[in-house]
């Protein structure tokens, strides 16, 4: 009768039930994030040019070596628990290699790194090996054949070539450039390539990519060599700064990179993540740490922090994950 | 006692299980509106509704899983405030769930007390309490301290019956209990039910299945639109006045495309596909247009059969050809670089890619066809997913949500999509195409694979269920414990189907097919 009162057209159902539950979630994130800035913004020296340029700085180094570590959770792999180990083995062969020249040297370097790291991936991909036990396997296998051609020392640059690396241009850190390139050309790899769109579909139901006849070791090894190849960034940049590189050049990375890209609420059960999570999961993990410096706290409490964090992040992105399924 | 109370008489003065107004909201949506309904003691109500009718989320109510919005659930006349799962369980309602509950590595007496309130630790001793339990539902020959993943699918789903039977409950709710068995472990399903009834409980029994409706329950609520439509004794219905309270028309029964001309091209050809200790020398030639269907109850090696050509059984041997080519058995990616696309019967494990978009599962198989030098395509991009979207009859609007917020029904759509539409696919092969969807998703599914013949397609099925066999397929193959029993074209008769899926060739020397093939061995 009364064209007023006729029944509304049908709801956009569920968009309303899927968005509000995360709204609490993300009002942790936001709320998290501005305590951080908070305390940042309360601590002497905080805003400072420079302090700001420590942290991107430091940020970048894990940050590149992250992004690897990103491409292998998505996949579905896990972690790699040999990244210290790589780093500090391709950070001896860069410093070897520099009497070749900057960019052989370079070359060398990255493709060395990509195959490590590829070779056990294709292992991963093809006879489905379980990735953590392969990568602490391979870490020792590394460490000990690089400590066994390196004779246990360090190994000093064959040519200066390599402090090209250590060039600030506008006063900002070479290596922060490269990650945020790197960082901003993954991410549309992932978002906008076949390759990317397979290694989330691979990472998130394995079982069905294979029935589906999609190409899982293919996209896990390949996943796996660009990993490498980002881990070997991380190392020549590394031994560039320290000038000299030995088995414990690779320090506390491994732990440090899955920080990050956990921080950045990259699941480690695989399907999900991005590159740029990780970039902020990288700054996230770098400013806690700067702060915690700056307030005089020993290296013990910012190790526990970090630890904090990411076990925060994991809860967190559990219980939004949950929601958004119930 | 109850223990007397029969079902003949269900209608008492006060009802065990009183459901009063129950409604329910999710956001805008109200996925149940003034649901009511009553179970007497000793009574086997079924709850049966299209896809989305509102069934599923009663069944949460009931269960403890979801607050109702308005509206009381009275069990025992009293009023139940049944906030959690655990609540529930403790007021005895116990539930067995549509899906598979029980961990495989647990042992079977292990699993048989999971998630039982009662005992504060996992008894590991075989009790002759769970051995009666599984005993009453036909699993005589499962040991209690074997391991729960050895057993087979439908041996796992009674395993959850006999659990739910253990708890002592007053309100027993089987959701789809019988979805994933085959007709014989669904008539332990059914004796064991009926005893939990003639104990004095109230059993709530949602299914798709109408034939078991009608036959094992004694009053059938029927819901459409989040509302109770009627509750009749189930004497009043029919498979068709069923289906026509559940869809508010009446039933059409798919035109059957007869498919007489037997000269057309092979497409797929098998010869000698063993799988050891599962199918013994299995042999079929496909022809482009034809839908041919292994029917098998479940180890008959139907399953294996669909399988080993798809190339997921890495131990079967077969040769196998796809339009006069070799394929290598073994490999799946062997198989759909052949052109074999294959369905899984568990689409959640084996086929989706349940966190992501419709869109990107639609289009998984065919990412080469919607980029160019590796990179994604956004026209393409759209205009398959268009097409194919239009061609599944898919809601459009929903391709940008995941595939884990769709019913069963319209996930099945896109899985079998998924496999539609692409020209270097040369055979389908479905393993239960229909397994969990309801009625009107079972329809849809069967036209697109009847439409996916008559675009050239040949289709091979697995199914346990006769009305399917007979709907659908041109050419039936009958297993039986791993061997062809008897190939049927036309249409044969459901009885013979049946006899030949549950006792094989019998004693009759008549199958000599029969006694050839298993000559050979």
């Amino acid at each position: 009768m009364n064209a007023l009162s006729a029944p509304a057209a049908p709801p956009r159902q569920r968009d309303g039930l899927r968005h509000r539950p995360r709204l609490a979630v993300d009002a942790v994130v936001v709320a998290g994030v501005l305590a951080v800035v908070a305390v940042g913004l309360s601590t002497d020296r905080f805003v400072t040019v420079a302090n700001a340029k420590a942290i991107i700085t430091s940020a970048s180094l894990v940050g590149i070596a992250a992004l690897g570590l990103t491409l292998i959770m998505i996949g579905g792999s896990a972690v790699s628990l040999a990244i210290s180990q790589s780093v500090a083995a391709i950070g001896m062969i860069f410093l070897s290699a520099q009497s070749l020249g900057l960019i052989p040297a370079l070359v060398i370097a990255v493709v060395v790194g990509a195959l490590i790291t590829g070779l056990q991936g294709a292992v991963v991909g093809y006879a489905a090996a379980n990735p953590v036990v392969l990568t602490i396997a391979a870490s020792f296998a590394i460490a000990g054949l690089a400590t066994g051609i390196s004779g246990g020392v360090s190994v000093a640059p064959s040519g200066l070539g390599y402090d090209h690396l250590n060039a600030t241009p506008g006063g900002v850190a070479l290596s922060v450039y490269v990650l945020l390139v790197l960082a901003l050309s993954l991410e549309w790899v992932l978002r906008r390539t076949a390759f990317g769109r397979s290694l989330y579909m691979v990472g998130e139901n394995r079982v069905a990519a294979r029935a589906a006849g999609m190409p899982v070791g293919r996209t896990t090894t390949v996943a796996w060599l660009a990993a490498g190849a980002l881990f070997a960034v991380t190392a020549v940049f590394t031994a560039a700064f320290n000038t000299s590189a030995n088995v414990n050049l690779g320090g506390t990375l491994t732990f440090d990179a899955i920080a990050a890209v956990l921080a950045g609420g990259t699941p480690i059960s695989g399907g999900r993540g991005s590159a740029l999570r990780t970039l902020a999961g990288a700054l996230l993990v770098s400013a806690v740490s700067d702060i915690l410096l700056l307030r005089g706290y020993s290296t013990g409490v910012q190790v526990m922090v970090k630890g904090l964090i990411v076990l925060a992040v994991v809860v967190l992105v559990h219980l939004r994950t949950r929601e958004s399924h119930a | 006692m109850q223990q007397r109370l029969t079902s003949s008489s269900p209608r008492t003065s006060e009802p065990l299980v009183r459901v009063d107004g129950l409604a329910k909201s999710y956001g805008s949506t109200r996925a149940v509106r003034a649901a009511s309904f009553s179970i007497a003691a000793g009574e086997i109500h079924a709850l049966c509704g299209h896809n989305g009718a509102g069934k599923s989320t009663v069944v949460k109510m009931l269960s403890g899983q979801e607050t109702p919005d308005e509206g009381a659930i009275h069990l025992g006349g009293e009023a139940l405030d049944l906030r959690t799962r655990q609540v529930a369980q403790r007021h005895g309602v116990a539930l067995v769930d549509q899906e598979l509950s029980v961990v495989p590595s647990l042992t079977v007496a292990e699993n048989l007390v999971l998630g039982d309130g009662r005992t504060p630790w996992v008894n590991r001793r075989a009790s002759p309490r769970s051995r009666a339990l599984l005993d009453s539902v036909g699993l005589e020959h499962v040991g209690l301290d074997q391991p729960l993943g050895s057993l087979g699918i439908g041996e796992r789903q009674l395993i959850e019956v006999a659990r739910a039977l253990g708890q002592d409950a007053r309100l027993v709710i089987l959701d789809e209990p019988t979805a994933t068995l085959s007709d014989v472990e669904s008539e332990y399903v059914y004796a064991s039910v009926r005893k939990v009834a003639a104990a004095g409980c109230a059993v709530l029994f949602v299914s798709h299945r109408l034939g078991e409706v009608l036959t094992l329950c004694d009053r059938v609520t029927v819901m459409r639109d989040g509302q109770v439509v009627a509750t009749s004794t189930s004497g009043e219905l029919t498979i068709d006045s069923l289906i026509e309270q559940m869809l508010g028309e009446a039933p059409h029964h798919p035109q059957k495309v007869t498919a007489a001309e037997v000269d057309r091209d092979v497409v797929l050809s098998v010869e000698g596909l063993t799988v050891p200790g599962r199918v013994q020398d299995f042999a079929l030639s496909l022809q482009a247009g034809r839908v041919y269907a292994v029917a098998g109850q479940l180890g008959s090696g139907a399953s294996d059969v669909l399988r080993a050509i798809a190339g997921l059984v890495p131990e079967a041997t077969a040769s196998v050809t796809v339009d006069g080519a070799r394929v290598a058995v073994g490999r799946p990616i062997a198989a759909v670089r052949a052109g074999i696309a294959f369905v899984s019967n568990d689409r959640k494990s084996e086929g989706l890619f349940l966190d992501k978009p419709v869109s990107w599962n639609l289009l998984a198989t065919r990412l080469p066809d919607v980029t160019r030098l590796g990179v994604v395509s956004r026209r393409r991009w759209t205009a398959r997913l268009s097409a194919l979207v239009e061609l599944c009859g898919l809601d459009r609007g929903r391709v940008g949500q995941s595939v884990g917020a769709l019913s069963g029904g319209n996930q099945q759509k896109v899985f079998v999509g998924r496999c539609l539409g692409r020209d270097d696919v040369r055979v389908l092969l479905l393993d239960e195409p229909t397994r969990g969807v309801d009625v009107g998703g079972r329809a849809a599914i069967h036209t697109l694979l009847r439409d996916a013949a008559g675009a050239g397609l040949a289709v091979l099925f697995s199914s346990t269920e006769l009305e399917e066999l007979l709907d659908l397929a041109d050419v039936v193959v009958t297993m039986h414990k791993g061997v062809v029993v008897q190939r049927h074209e036309g249409e044969p008769a459901s009885a013979v189907l049946l006899r030949e899926m549950t006792h094989g060739a019998g004693d009759s020397a008549a199958h000599g097919a029969v006694v050839a093939a298993g000559g050979d061995r």
